[in-house]
């Protein structure tokens, strides 16, 4: 499903971004990928969304080869797969239903999918009452959540989430968590970059911890243990 | 692309439209005042070429026979020019016309005692289309017997033709210039209200839209502020023009300046808006992809 051969990246600055890594992530997997500020797992996550390229070794994901893919074939790659970001990301001029079905009308969806299918993913979100709103009148863990709906409405095979609770309360980050959780049972692969000790600790799922760019550990049903 | 996804997209641009509209008021103006200024330049063209037609259409060319030309001779002259298509229009001047004119001109003074028509000759005069092409229409006309002389303004002639000619490459000169300033203005204007919404851009990328996806919106925005740009720039030139055009004409009249006039607009308006509209959209449309592609390589 998503495989890294020996990646190596370095940013033109000379920044390395991530050092040598090798790891596989099967269908199904929950994975967390821990690591301080700076350690690479925003580097771990814009490889795989061919926001960069590797400089040296393979990524494939979904079938793609990310070094060797064209340009045209990156909206492809990016439709298999759904993302949620820290800040969210939703478009401001349009509502949450609104927001939800750009997903679909970006892949030309049938107009009748789409009406069954954004309801469908709101509730999930429970957000079905919100519909109308626009996002500037919702708090922050709905917005992620309009976000959650976002990525999951074409049925994603992979959810990609970088820090989707850094700006978010402990309470509120726990019920994403516990979303993220239950899509992963439905499924679909799960990708979460996260600094949250409690919340990896917690989860017993697994853990790739990174630190300058390389990975020290890969425990399935781990803890966030790398800090000392 | 599906039908559905095009009519997705069209709504999307007239509704970001008016979803941003400061922006769009802010496009809207430079679109307007661009249009403008080329609408001020291209009045002036356009009243240069026809003041300069007009003046091209006053010159004729007199062809004077032999006194003793016969009418066989004389007919032959008439009917090869009737079947010449560069002549727009010509007059038989006989030899009693010509006396009756000379009579009018030195107001039946003594001078014209004892003369009779038959001293003076019978001539044609002949207006071409196109004035430039005096120089050939005499040179081949002149083979013909019966023929005196031939006579045509031809220094001022090649003067005008002159000036005509660096007039039409000066002009085309100034209103591409003009255009390329204000595609530059106007996408310079745009590339402000993308910038404001590059971010969007960039999550629509995440999303997984490519890049027409993305761009058609934009571009049918430009296309929107361009149209509603032209249309009211179009209605404030010919109210201004048609302002300007009855106060100097009437001044020009009074004051009997004959050979100027400014041109009215009545006959050209539909194609003159019709311009407006092709450069505003285009200008719009230009614009748009000018402005957007620089976000688009996320």
């Amino acid at each position: 499903m998503i495989e890294f051969i020996n990646v190596t990246k370095r940013y033109n600055n000379g920044v390395i971004g991530l050092n040598d890594a090798s790891f596989r992530i099967e269908k199904g997997e929950f994975v967390f990928v821990v690591g301080p500020s700076g350690s690479g797992k925003s580097t771990l996550l814009k490889l795989i969304l061919h926001e960069e390229v590797p400089t040296e070794g393979e990524v494939y994901v979904n079938g793609f080869n990310i070094g060797q893919m064209h340009r045209r074939e990156i909206p492809y790659l990016r439709r298999g797969l759904g993302v949620v970001f820290q800040d969210f990301r939703l478009l401001p001029n349009k509502t949450v239903y609104e927001n939800v079905s750009y997903a679909m009308q970006v892949v030309e969806a049938q107009p009748r999918d789409i009406r069954r299918q954004v309801p469908v993913a709101l509730a999930l979100v429970g957000l079905s009452k919100k519909a109308k709103a626009y996002p500037d009148q919702l708090s922050g863990g709905e917005q992620q959540r309009v976000a959650l709906a976002r990525a999951l409405v074409n049925s994603p095979a992979v959810l990609l989430a970088d820090e989707p609770t850094g700006n978010l309360d402990p309470h509120t980050s726990w019920e994403i968590m516990k979303l993220f959780d239950e899509i992963n049972q439905r499924g679909t692969t799960v990708v979460v970059a996260t600094h949250e000790k409690n919340i990896v600790d917690d989860m017993k799922k697994r853990v790739i911890s990174l630190e300058y760019g390389q990975i020290i550990h890969d425990v399935q049903k781990g803890n966030y243990i790398n800090e000392d | 692309m599906k039908i559905r996804t095009i009519k997705y997209l069209l709504k999307e641009g007239i509704s970001n439209t008016y979803k941003n509209l400061l922006m769009s008021l802010a496009s809207l103006a430079m679109v307007i005042s661009s249009l403008l200024i080329f609408g001020v330049f291209l009045m002036i063209t356009i009243n240069l070429f026809y003041n300069y037609n007009r003046l091209e259409s006053q010159f004729e060319i007199v062809v004077i026979l032999e006194t003793d030309a016969t009418s066989f001779e004389a007919s032959d002259i008439e009917q090869k020019i009737i079947s010449d298509e560069r002549v727009f229009s010509y007059k038989r001047v006989s030899k009693e016309e010509a006396f009756s004119e000379m009579k009018e001109m030195l107001e039946d003074s003594e001078l014209i005692t004892g003369l009779t028509p038959e001293f003076l000759y019978e001539s044609f005069r002949i207006h071409l289309k196109d004035a430039d092409q005096s120089e050939a229409f005499v040179e081949e006309l002149s083979v013909m017997p019966g023929i005196k002389e031939m006579e045509f303004p031809r220094e001022l002639l090649e003067k005008l033709g002159v000036f005509f000619r660096w007039m039409n490459v000066g002009s085309m000169f100034v209103l591409t210039l003009l255009l390329i300033i204000s595609v530059s203005i106007i996408s310079n204007t745009i590339k402000l209200t993308v910038y404001a919404r590059r971010r969007e851009i960039g999550i629509m990328k995440y999303i997984g839209a490519n890049d027409w996806f993305i761009r058609w919106p934009f571009i049918i925005e430009g296309m929107v502020i361009g149209l509603v740009g032209a249309v009211i720039s179009f209605i404030l030139t010919s109210y201004g023009y048609n302002a300007i055009e009855s106060y100097v004409n009437r001044e020009l009249i009074s004051g009997s300046l004959e050979v100027l006039r400014v041109k009215s607009l009545d006959n050209i308006s539909a194609r003159l808006l019709l311009l407006y509209v092709i450069i505003g959209t285009v200008m719009g449309a230009i614009g748009s992809i000018i402005s957007v592609r620089k976000h688009l390589n996320v």
